[in-house]
């Protein structure tokens, strides 16, 4: 079942006198229950698809749907009702003037005995509800995060680049815990990453993007095993390189 | 970096101390005032400091000892009201401007910018003449300039956040734009916010007596620190306590708040 999609979106901006297109004719499908890895190098559109996806920012043609509804232009403050965002910079997620149960009962609306019952699904125990964001590891203020989008009961998690800032071992626990979601809640994944290794490790299909231009997308083993596109060629070369 | 830190802090509980005996001796003045302050009698006119008067007295034989407890209720009592206002409005303006930009943001920053283009004394002694005098006049001639350094300090630091993650994650929680303000920004833009409105106590009450010395702010009988100078300016060479005392007053007060402001700044950003 389709939970997803989006047709034809286009995004421009000017940057310092300079026509930017962070997305051009891009077209996507999420499935229920799917992991779908967005890859590509900085400055792809990677970043600027989620955020048109998410409402954040509007794109200037094309259109969104949820569900087969359209929810094009529609603000976060709609969109926040059936998906919810995993950000980067975990700590910067949450406000850093009020504690972990408040952050999240605050934006859920959820009692402490549901927050408790989440936060140990994303193995966090109860102590750290009464610590501010900088009190917590990266892992612990990510998995906090994650407890959030939950406690959100949304069908999507918007993933963006949320193991970059983290260690090598909590990377791994990070991902585990995205997998074990999705087969617990059912809820559809899309993550970000400029790291194709760790997104062919998880997700189901992968779309690669470049210059705002979606130039391959299929199920993980197809690109992996047999590209045909040359840059992911290339991005898969400099796995192997390095 | 731990010294200068400890150092910092005790001048900011120093400062923190005196400011607050001068708010508690304004709070009890009425306690405190030895004689009536308003009861002229004359065969005291003009006497000197001593054991029964300490300030001795002015022109209509009135305690200036009373009048100076009383003039610290007035005098720090409408600074503070006209501090606070300022305070609340100034943010507000600034959060508006700050968070939802646009047309908003033009208009009123183009209203601030016109209220900053002339010198505040020169505009509330323009105002207060409009509005004929008194201390409610004072308050709104010095109010009309004073709410635009908090609002152009709030609108830079709700700029400076709007864009945060926890932000975007309140408005993905579907919060609304008036309920991110009032939990997110204000309690991350108050600080900064709130030391400004330390370090304007000082000038706001400069504003205050200086309006009522030219006789555009609070009008005899009532006490008040600049209006008590003005009075006995005419006969200070002959009664000068009852200048020198308001006016030790009004310098001993502006300097504790100002001192004050400045050192939890300082402390700040040692932090």
């Amino acid at each position: 079942m389709k939970i997803l999609s989006g047709r034809d979106l286009n995004k421009e901006y000017t940057s310092r006198d300079r026509k930017v297109r962070p997305l051009q004719h891009v077209d996507f499908d999420l499935y229920q229950a799917e992991i779908l890895g967005i890859v590509g190098e900085s400055g792809s559109g990677k970043s600027t698809l989620l955020k048109v996806i998410s409402g954040i920012e509007k794109p200037d043609s094309g259109r969104l749907y949820h569900q087969e509804k359209e929810y094009t232009g529609s603000g976060p403050e709609k969109t926040g009702r059936f998906l919810q965002m995993v950000f980067q910079d975990a700590y910067g997620s949450f406000d850093p003037k009020m504690n972990m149960e408040k952050s999240l009962k605050e934006g859920t609306g959820s009692d402490r005995k549901e927050i408790i019952r989440v936060i140990g699904e994303v193995g966090l125990s109860e102590e750290l509800l009464s610590r501010r964001p900088r009190h917590l590891s990266g892992g612990q203020c990510q998995r906090m995060s994650i407890a959030r989008a939950l406690l959100s009961h949304a069908d999507v998690l918007l993933c963006d680049e949320i193991t970059s800032a983290l260690d090598v071992t909590t990377q791994a626990q990070v991902i585990k815990l995205l997998m074990e979601i999705r087969d617990a809640e059912n809820v559809s994944i899309i993550l970000v990453s400029h790291d194709l290794a760790l997104v062919s490790m998880i997700c189901d299909r992968i779309m690669v993007m470049k210059d705002g231009i979606v130039v391959e997308e299929g199920k993980t083993e197809d690109v992996i095993t047999r590209p045909s596109d040359e840059y992911t060629r290339k991005l898969l070369n400099s796995i192997i390189a390095v | 970096m731990k010294k200068r830190k400890a150092k910092l802090r005790k001048r900011v509980i120093i400062a923190a101390v005196f400011a607050v005996i001068l708010v508690l001796i304004a709070l009890f003045s009425g306690v405190l005032a030895p004689n009536d302050p308003y009861a002229t009698n004359s065969s005291l006119i003009r006497q000197a400091p001593s054991a029964a008067y300490l300030f001795g007295t002015d022109n209509l034989g009135r305690c200036v000892l009373s009048r100076v407890l009383i003039g610290a209720r007035t005098t720090i009592a409408s600074t503070f009201f006209l501090v606070a206002v300022s305070f609340l409005i100034g943010i507000t303006i600034g959060m508006l401007c700050g968070f939802y930009g646009g047309i908003v943001d033009d208009i009123l920053m183009r209203i601030a910018d016109l209220m900053l283009a002339f010198p505040q004394m020169v505009v509330a002694i323009a105002v207060a003449g409009i509005l004929g005098g008194g201390l409610g006049g004072a308050m709104i001639a010095l109010g009309i300039t004073m709410w635009t350094s908090f609002a152009r300090l709030a609108r830079s630091h709700t700029l400076s956040i709007r864009n945060e993650p926890y932000i975007t994650a309140a408005r993905l929680q579907g919060k609304s734009g008036p309920q991110i303000m009032l939990t997110h920004i204000m309690p991350n833009i108050l600080e900064p916010v709130l030391i400004n409105a330390l370090t304007q106590i000082g000038t706001t009450m400069i504003g205050i007596s200086g309006l009522s010395f030219l006789g555009l702010g609070v009008v005899a009988p009532q006490a008040e620190w600049g209006s008590m100078i003005s009075e006995a300016r005419a006969y200070i060479q002959i009664a000068p306590w009852a200048v020198l005392f308001p006016a030790a007053a009004t310098v001993i007060t502006i300097v504790v708040f100002n001192y004050l402001g400045d050192a939890v700044m300082e402390y700040r950003k040692a932090e």
